[in-house]
């Protein structure tokens, strides 16, 4: 049967098109209906739901009241979001940096055809995977504590310190940021996998222009992996701005030591399940949708100016 | 193809508003205060280690068979994550029927409507108990919950460690708090490496005492009412001790605040006293093994006959949710009040609150136990009258107290200021749950 043929006989039986095509979509939607009511009864319902919570007064035991913009003015004058915010946006600051360069200096170190790469590409991608554990958190407790294995080797090398660094306001944020930047994993892998992308070619071609590893580094590497380093970044902005168990488990759920690890989201915690409001706590959820969507779109307008795609 | 647009549109707010109104819905449903011989299932909640776990479970074995139309379905967990699951659980219409209460959250669950009067239930026979430790399970003059326990709070000090120090202590029946302190100091002095003297003090029940020792009060049946000063002076103990040496560097008490019992610097011997509730002795017995003692709480040098009192440790209460609160007031009942119940859950939750119960015990009581109840019948003489129960919106005071307690000792406020903010946060919280 010609194309022609199958087009005439189609356009000459329109209800029978709709019979062959109907059982297509009712296999297509069983198939996509589990998916379909997760999506819709737990991730779009809940969103909507907490949309509205935003609005409202609820304490969990009696019925939601509608309250307009009350939590939103609230914001302005809450000691602890502002404390909150500014513990969230210094370690977003100063960790995301840390973490990508960390990341990138052992890509290009890995990269080199050293012996055994497997094996060093492996060993630096564990923290990816326990990083974000409890057992983890929960060892850095150990390790920094006040008589921890980081005053122990303070002690080998001459310092007598019996300081609690996650006990001490000035110090505590260090030592989650450095947890954060040891979890160099992910990223890591992602560059490696975008330094081999680059031709090889290049870099001879380089080198018999009598330019030196710097240089090279400067005029092939960097430019070309700017696409990689702006979606490690992208995924990095978005991940440190939700951190939350590190923080949750170093402080007990304080976010103590004098409120120095209040990230948002444990603030957010504390606000919806410790003291049952949770019309404020939707409002939280809220405004920290708008500022990972106001960062996430500020890389993507400022990536014009600094990434370069090969085509 | 718009029209199926709009049908799964429709469709998403249907869902939408079905879930918040699931969210929402806290219907009051009385029902029958009579006991039925038909099969009954009731769920009951509580927090607590794994002895506690254990014997209830016991309790409960003897219940099912007095009771044979009743069966009982546990649930428990940690205290941390037990009120998180209780507010979801009560939030979503599904509230267990006997829930284990404290008087941090009474008010906040009896106002709003989730508790039982348990006052109206012929079940549960109330008249073992004092009057003045009854009327910290009311809330508005109702019954909403039912003692299990009492407890005072003390020093407790590790007597093997001073005398290992050789810092003997003071007259402690009549002792002040300056006095307290310079014994403190120089345990610390006198002791080697990184023991000290005490602990900083950060919970309710020390501060409605230290208040009650200063002729105030902390709470109003409604609000937070002690005088700033009061709480000012509070947190500048705190203050001097960390700074003189008396307890442990702020940052080494920030990273201790929320550890488990066993892993304290008390547990650890590495202070020589806390300031705990008395039946904690039980507690700290089983995780160090040394000699312990309870003495009273130094006092300031002003007439302070009658500020003690004691605290229900926990309560029973029943769901206003509940189908079945006849047979709720009924398990509640034998909790608290059979003498074989009594025998077998012992002081786990403190020193029962039924004073049959207590004799009930009798010679079965360990030292420690021994000790606690003796340290209680020595406060008696110094008891006053119930203070008002931690008011609705006011729950987290012990997470703000001792958040405002590191901003003191870390010296991001002064003493005047914590307390002024403190009490600022308090109120704008318990009028906004009003």
């Amino acid at each position: 049967m010609s194309v022609a043929e199958r087009e005439r006989q189609s356009r000459s039986s329109p209800p029978r098109r709709t019979r062959q095509r109907a059982p297509d979509n009712k296999a297509a939607l069983a198939f996509l209906g589990p998916w379909l009511a997760g999506a819709v009864v737990l991730t779009l319902g809940p969103i909507l739901a907490s949309l509205y919570l935003a609005f409202t007064d609820y304490n969990l035991l009696q019925d939601a009241s509608w309250v307009g913009a009350e939590n939103f003015e609230r914001m302005l004058t809450d000691g602890r979001l502002h404390q909150s915010l500014f513990v969230t946006f210094a370690y977003v600051a100063i960790s995301v940096p840390g973490q990508l360069l960390v990341a990138l200096g052992l890509a290009l170190v890995l990269d080199r055809g050293l012996r055994g790469r497997a094996i060093y590409r492996s060993a630096f991608y564990l923290p990816s995977l326990l990083g974000a554990s409890v057992a983890i958190a929960v060892l850095w407790r150990l390790v920094f504590g006040g008589s921890g294995l980081f005053n122990g080797l303070l002690g080998l090398v001459g310092i007598q310190s019996t300081t609690s660094w996650i006990g001490d306001p000035d110090t505590a944020l260090g030592t989650i940021i450095l947890l954060h930047v040891w979890t160099f994993g992910s990223p890591m892998v992602i560059f490696l996998a975008g330094l081999r992308q680059i031709p090889g070619e290049l870099y001879e071609a380089a080198a018999s222009d009598g330019a030196g590893p710097w240089r090279r580094f400067l005029a092939i590497t960097l430019p070309l992996l700017t696409p990689i380093i702006f979606f490690n970044l992208v995924l990095a902005v978005i991940n440190s701005f939700q951190s939350f168990t590190q923080a949750f488990i170093v402080s007990g759920g304080s976010g103590g030591p004098s409120d120095s690890l209040l990230f948002y989201t444990l603030y957010l915690y504390q606000e919806g399940f410790s003291s049952f409001r949770m019309g404020y706590a939707s409002a939280l959820a809220w405004l920290l949708v708008l500022i990972i969507g106001a960062f996430t779109a500020i890389n993507f307008w400022l990536s014009k100016h600094w990434v370069h795609y090969d085509n | 193809m718009t029209n199926r647009i709009r049908r799964t549109a429709a469709g998403t707010a249907a869902a939408a508003v079905t879930l918040s109104l699931a969210a929402c819905g806290v219907a009051q449903t009385q029902g029958s205060t009579e006991l039925t011989d038909e099969p009954v299932t009731l769920r009951v909640t509580w927090w607590g280690g794994d002895t506690r776990h254990a014997r209830t479970q016991e309790v409960f074995d003897l219940f099912e068979e007095a009771y044979p139309n009743i069966t009982i379905e546990p649930e428990f967990s940690d205290w941390s994550g037990y009120w998180e699951k209780l507010a979801t659980a009560t939030a979503g219409g599904n509230s267990p029927d006997v829930i284990q209460m404290d008087q941090l959250y009474l008010a906040s669950y009896a106002s709003r409507g989730s508790l039982v009067d348990l006052g109206s239930q012929p079940q549960l026979d109330t008249s073992g108990l004092e009057p003045a430790v009854l009327q910290m399970g009311t809330w508005d003059d109702t019954l909403y919950a039912m003692p299990i326990s009492t407890t005072s709070t003390g020093l407790l000090v590790n007597t093997d460690l001073v005398e290992e120090v050789g810092v003997p202590l003071p007259d402690t029946s009549t002792w002040s708090w300056d006095e307290f302190e310079s014994w403190a100091e120089e345990v610390t002095d006198e002791s080697p490496g990184d023991t000290y003297g005490t602990n900083v003090i950060y919970n309710e029940f020390t501060l409605q005492l230290f208040a009650r020792q200063h002729g105030d009060q902390l709470f109003s049946e409604e609000d937070i009412v002690i005088r700033p000063e009061t709480l000012a002076d509070y947190f500048q103990l705190a203050l001097d001790w960390t700074t003189h040496g008396a307890a442990p560097s702020a940052s080494t008490t920030a990273e201790t605040l929320t550890l488990p019992l066993d892993q304290t610097l008390f547990a650890t011997g590495k202070t020589a006293a806390i300031f705990t509730p008395s039946t904690m002795i039980t507690a700290y017995a089983a995780a160090i093994d040394a000699e312990l003692e309870l003495v009273p709480l130094p006092t300031p040098d002003e007439d302070t006959t009658s500020y003690d009192y004691f605290k229900p440790g926990m309560y029973w209460s029943v769901a206003s949710k509940s189908e079945h609160p006849a047979e709720a007031a009924l398990l509640v009942d034998f909790l608290v009040n059979d003498p074989e119940a009594a025998r077998i859950i012992g002081t786990e939750r403190g020193i029962p609150a039924n004073a049959q119960s207590l004799d009930a015990l009798g010679e079965d009581l360990t030292v420690e136990e021994r000790k606690a109840a003796d340290f209680a019948e020595q406060r008696t003489p110094h008891l006053g009258e119930a203070p008002a129960i931690v008011p609705n919106g006011a729950s987290d005071i012990e997470t703000i107290l001792s958040r405002y307690l590191q901003d003191v000792m870390f010296e991001v406020r002064t003493p005047q200021e914590a307390a002024d903010a403190l009490i600022a946060e308090v109120q704008s919280s318990t009028e906004a749950a009003q």
